[in-house]
């Protein structure tokens, strides 16, 4: 099957999009709840399905093998943004090119999209005190125009609806469990046993009509897969394969609507689940190790199933993962490089009782990755202090063969971001990683804004009082004349003020997405598979969970700013070589013509070498910054919440980012991750990166980020890999929240730069993800060349 | 003087060291050694003083450097910086001012405090992994008051110690680090004192001799190394020798290293803007490595790569 997953151009689909919009404008006066419900029954009843040659799983997302649908939530697509794609790996059918633009025509005016565009620019764009703000590139991308800095439309595969980027771990558990039946049954009962005795009795019957109509469309749609593959069994003549076809179909007359009683039943249901979870690049495969095994230990025990069969349904997986993707318009798509996709599944970990989850899945998992050497999904692997040292070697195995998986989290600061957060422990270890490595507690808490803000540039804005270099204006509060300030902790507190200010108006940007999203995007289905989802009778959109996780603002150049306080702090106020009148002087002309100068704040200490006195101000800049998000209120309760994975925002980040006192020229890309050494300033090795980072408290955060090199000589025996397993586990128990390692060697990534055609399965870890090395953006390519190499 | 305040020279920390000893280990390089092996990887390594370094590909010919020096040791050729390495006392004083950080001095005074300051620092993933502090060299027997300061100090803080050594020194001196060491590393070139002299510049009756009594009177345990140079020492009858000795004369012995020679060495001696003798040798084939370590199994000894 891994042959099928050659190909050159990506096809560009539209019956999605037309689909949708053929629903939507038959069911104007509908209220929301049912509108979006008819309309996703609507693509699963006449969406174009096939079955590809050696698949085992039925569903594929797309009309098309490998297809990606154009979405109609996001932005239009004009003949200006498709041209571009199609300059790149995409293609699209002179028919559907043709369709599309008169799709566009027709409905440009009506669509949802258009809502949500008109509100954030009319919000936020139209807005005296905010629209230079969304211009400053304090957060991205910087709006060029006043309807907003969308960045064109979306496409991408999946059966589910829009939008993209929900964070969430849905109950998958209960469809394997109880079936579309169960649920049905369930919402049947709520509307028979409702009373309109509220405000809110009306929403709830729709809601619960909504369950109803779309999963009763799911199961329609799972028996075409099943009338499909039979009618391909009848002109199949190979009896193995024939007979394939015949079991797919008999299963799929049965899941989802039924529960599932075998591993391949449950594996077809899920895999059903997770196409409705997409379009999403972020679509979680949660604790599949969990909530499988089962299924998967009664099928073993009744030896229904060997271990090779199941592997090759996981390998099939990988490959069908591979086929889901996304693609955006041309300004997002130099934020994510590499047809950025984050599906995640986390393994390992501890169950509700606190005792070691590693289970014979786990492996098993992760020798598919080996196998098949794709890097999607991603795996996060979960440890603890029990989490056996042969898992963790396996692990690193994986890692060793360059595919830059899986990534690696620490259980314990996890359980105390939710823990703080109000959750019981038990409940708590329940998390896995969501996207990225963004925490969310299976069908507990979920994420559904998140938005990167530059921390450098908000300094910058403070070190010019208020103005920002990158628009020539007035952005900030004027936090007074920095060149007047006489003590470090008087400057200091003027950069925290600027940033708290701008953090703030971040807060508001990301409050209105939330709302026009709550408004314009009500998903029966998934909503339904949240805690209590169906009984609630609210979408998830609409409901405050009982620990909120809804909005996170990512930290991007934390440690480029506590680098840059530490260089003022020695060489300003302390040794004062230079003053600040000087530095000001210097970063304004980029450094040009002070070259001795900016030496002297290059050499000042730098983070990632366990040096305190710069250590302990980069964890400051971090300590504040997670408590200014906790002050902000957010609009679906709670208050905002602190991250820190730049993915691969610090290359746009950097580039809006004028010239810095850590010695950094504008222009030029930020460190990397979050807790990642600043790029070859880390020279004293390994353990000191991480015991500067141990320095930080990243409890309050959400996910962080550390992205480290190892080259292939530091991993070469048994005895190496169960050292860094030691090193991995020390870390993620010693406060540490995620590490993830690249192993490649710097000869092959020049090489690859060179000669991109020679090295098209070079895969590299960027942020989260792994992707093609060919396939990133220069910038990013440098990138990831320049993180020191940990060599031994 | 105090233990603390003993100085030594020491030119490099490695830190998650983890081909030298059990766990992550941080391994402390000190200068000077009384031995020439002719395949010496760490030529910076031989004399006990700070040396200067300087690269060739960074250089950008400035000249900076030159008035620089106090002893008139530099002089630019042609736009070549050329230093009379006759003349060079190692001080430094051109290493600042170099735009392109093409010089750099090799070899630093620390004291035994410095040191513990610096390897306390990973006690963490000591303790986590079972590793310690490895003290190396250049060879450890050309400072060993220093030596043996820096692993008391490490022992009172609760870390494990290991050393790597040639063996070639007094036995009063090696006795004094031995008393404050959990694991000797234990380099054996030869078997046979007149091949030695001629690949290292001594003989091995000493280091033989030390070897025997660091194990069957001090009973501490130990890892015999062998570095494979081909055409000097990888021979059977070499390891057979070997074997004997080992079982004769070593009880605490747990195994025995391979050490595949390998080239990376070079570009250092060119730093060194040192003409050494050229030894042209190339890495021993794995076939011939495997071999040999088979042979010293079927011995009874127990040996890895």
């Amino acid at each position: 099957m891994k042959d099928s997953l050659k190909i050159n151009k990506y096809p560009l689909c539209v019956e999605v999009f037309r689909l949708a919009n053929e629903s939507l404008d038959s069911t104007g006066g509908d209220p929301m709840l049912l509108r979006r419900a008819k309309l996703h029954a609507h693509i699963l009843d006449n969406i174009t399905i096939f079955i590809e040659e050696d698949d085992l799983l039925c569903g594929s997302g797309a009309s098309k093998p490998f297809g990606l649908e154009m979405q109609y939530e996001y932005g239009v697509w004009t003949k200006d943004e498709v041209e571009s794609l199609k300059s790149e790996i995409y293609t699209i059918s002179p028919e559907d090119e043709e369709e599309l633009y008169r799709l566009n025509d027709r409905f440009a005016g009506n669509s949802l999209n258009h809502n949500l565009v008109e509100t954030m620019g009319k919000s936020l764009g139209e807005n005296d005190r905010l629209w230079p703000f969304m211009k400053s590139g304090c957060i991205l991308p910087p709006w060029k125009d006043k309807s907003g800095g969308s960045g064109g439309g979306f496409a991408m595969s999946g059966y589910g609806l829009g939008p993209g980027f929900s964070l969430v771990a849905v109950d998958f558990a209960r469809v394997l469990r109880d079936g579309a039946k169960g649920i049905i049954a369930e919402a049947k009962q709520c509307l028979s046993d409702l009373r309109y005795d509220a405000a809110d009795s009306l929403e709830k019957r729709y809601f619960w009509e909504g369950v109803i109509i779309v999963y009763e469309a799911w199961v329609r749609f799972a028996n075409r897969y099943a009338d499909l593959a039979e009618e391909m069994a009848a002109g199949e003549s190979r009896p193995q394969r024939k007979a394939e076809l015949l079991e797919m179909a008999r299963i799929c007359r049965k899941v989802p609507y039924e529960p599932a009683e075998t591993f391949r039943e449950a594996m077809q249901s899920y895999w059903f689940t997770f196409l409705m979870m997409c379009p999403s690049p972020t679509a979680t495969g949660g604790r599949f190790d969990q909530f499988m095994y089962p299924y998967y230990k009664k099928d073993k025990e009744e030896k229904r199933i060997t271990d090779d069969q199941v592997l090759e349904l996981l390998e099939v997986m990988r490959c069908k993962v591979m086929k889901i993707n996304r693609v955006s318009g041309k300004a997002n798509r130099a934020k994510n490089a590499g047809m950025a996709k984050w599906y995640n599944w986390t393994i390992g970990g501890q169950k509700p009782d606190g005792s070691d989850a590693t289970n014979e899945l786990s492996y098993l998992l992760l020798e598919a990755a080996k196998d098949t050497h794709l890097p999607h999904y991603t795996l996060t692997v979960r440890v603890h202090e029990n989490s056996p040292k042969e898992f963790l070697v396996k692990a690193l195995e994986v890692v060793k063969t360059g595919l830059g998986l899986p990534a690696f989290i620490g259980d314990n600061s996890y359980m105390n971001f939710f823990t703080g957060g109000g959750l019981s422990v038990e409940q708590a270890r329940d998390y896995c990683a969501t996207g990225c490595v963004d925490g969310n507690v299976q069908a507990t808490t979920r994420t559904q804004v998140a938005v990167f803000f530059i921390i450098p540039q908000a300094m910058d804005i403070c070190m010019h009082n208020g103005y920002c270099r990158f628009t020539k204006e007035t952005v900030g509060i004027e936090t007074g004349d920095v060149t007047k300030m006489e003590s470090f902790e008087e400057f200091k507190a003027a950069v925290y003020r600027q940033m708290a200010y701008l953090m703030g108006m971040a807060n508001e940007r990301i409050n209105v997405e939330l709302i026009a999203e709550r408004e314009l995007f009500p998903d029966v289905f998934r909503s339904s598979l949240m805690k209590d989802g169906v009984k609630t009778g609210k979408d998830m959109f609409n409901r405050t969970f009982e620990m909120e996780n809804a909005a996170v603002l990512g930290a991007v150049g934390g440690v480029n700013t506590g680098n840059a306080l530490a260089a003022i702090k020695k060489l300003v106020y302390e040794e004062k070589k230079y003053t600040m009148a000087q530095l000001l002087t210097a970063l304004d002309a980029d450094w040009e013509g002070f070259p001795e100068m900016r030496k002297d704040f290059q050499d000042a200490p730098k983070y990632g070498n366990n040096i305190d006195y710069v250590d302990s101000i980069v964890a400051d800049v971090y300590s504040y910054y997670a408590s200014v998000c906790l002050s902000l209120p957010c609009a679906y309760g709670g208050t905002l919440r602190p991250n820190a994975i730049s993915i691969s925002a610090h290359q746009p980040g950097g580039a809006v980012t004028g010239a810095t006192a850590d010695g950094r020229k504008g222009g030029e890309i930020l460190a990397d991750a979050s807790l990642s050494p600043d790029h070859g300033q880390d020279l004293s090795g390994p353990l000191a990166v991480f015991q500067s980072a141990m320095k930080v408290n990243q409890d309050a955060y959400q996910g962080t980020l550390m992205n480290m090199k190892f080259h292939p000589t530091a991993l070469k025996t048994e005895s190496d890999l169960e050292k860094l397993a030691s090193v991995v586990k020390t870390y993620l128990t010693h406060g540490g929240k995620h590490v993830q390692f690249n192993v490649v060697n710097k000869e092959e990534m020049l090489d690859a730069k060179e000669h991109p055609e020679e090295h098209p399965e070079l895969v590299v870890r960027v942020a989260g993800y792994s992707a093609y090395f060919t396939r990133l953006t220069d910038g990013i390519q440098n990138e990831v060349i320049n993180r020191t190499c940990h060599d031994l | 003087m105090k233990t603390e305040e003993k100085e030594g020279i020491v030119f490099d920390i490695q830190h998650y060291s983890i081909h030298d000893g059990p766990g992550i280990r941080t391994n402390v390089f000190v200068k000077g050694c009384p031995l020439r092996c002719r395949w010496c990887q760490n030529p910076e390594s031989q004399s006990v003083k700070p040396q200067l370094m300087y690269r060739l590909e960074p250089c950008v010919g400035c000249g900076a450097c030159v008035p620089r020096c106090p002893r008139q040791a530099i002089r630019l050729e042609e736009g070549k910086v050329i230093t009379d390495r006759t003349r060079c006392n190692g001080c430094g004083a051109c290493v600042s001012v170099c735009p392109a950080e093409a010089r750099e001095i090799t070899g630093e005074p620390m004291t035994a405090q410095d040191v513990l300051e610096k390897v306390i620092q990973d006690k963490l993933f000591y303790d986590t992994s079972g590793g310690g502090v490895t003290m190396t060299g250049g060879e450890i027997l050309a400072q060993p008051d220093f030596v043996a300061a820096v692993l008391k100090l490490c022992k009172e803080n609760g870390l494990h110690t290991a050393i790597e050594t040639c063996g070639y020194g007094s036995w009063e001196e090696l006795d004094q680090i031995l008393d404050y060491t959990d694991l000797a590393l234990y380099d054996v070139k030869h078997m046979d004192s007149e091949k030695h002299k001629e690949g290292t510049g001594a003989g091995n009756e000493r280091i033989l001799e030390n070897l025997a009594r660091l194990s069957g009177e001090k009973n501490i345990p130990v890892i015999v190394r062998v570095p494979l140079i081909p055409g000097f020492n990888d021979t059977e009858e070499n390891m057979r020798q070997m074997a004997a000795f080992i079982k004769e004369k070593l009880p605490t012995c747990q195994e025995v290293n391979l050490l595949p020679y390998h080239k990376l060495g070079e570009g250092k001696k060119e730093q060194l803007e040192r003409e050494n003798a050229a030894f042209i040798c190339e890495p021993p084939a794995q076939e011939d490595v495997e071999r040999l370590r088979a042979l010293l199994c079927e011995l009874g000894v127990k040996a890895t790569v």
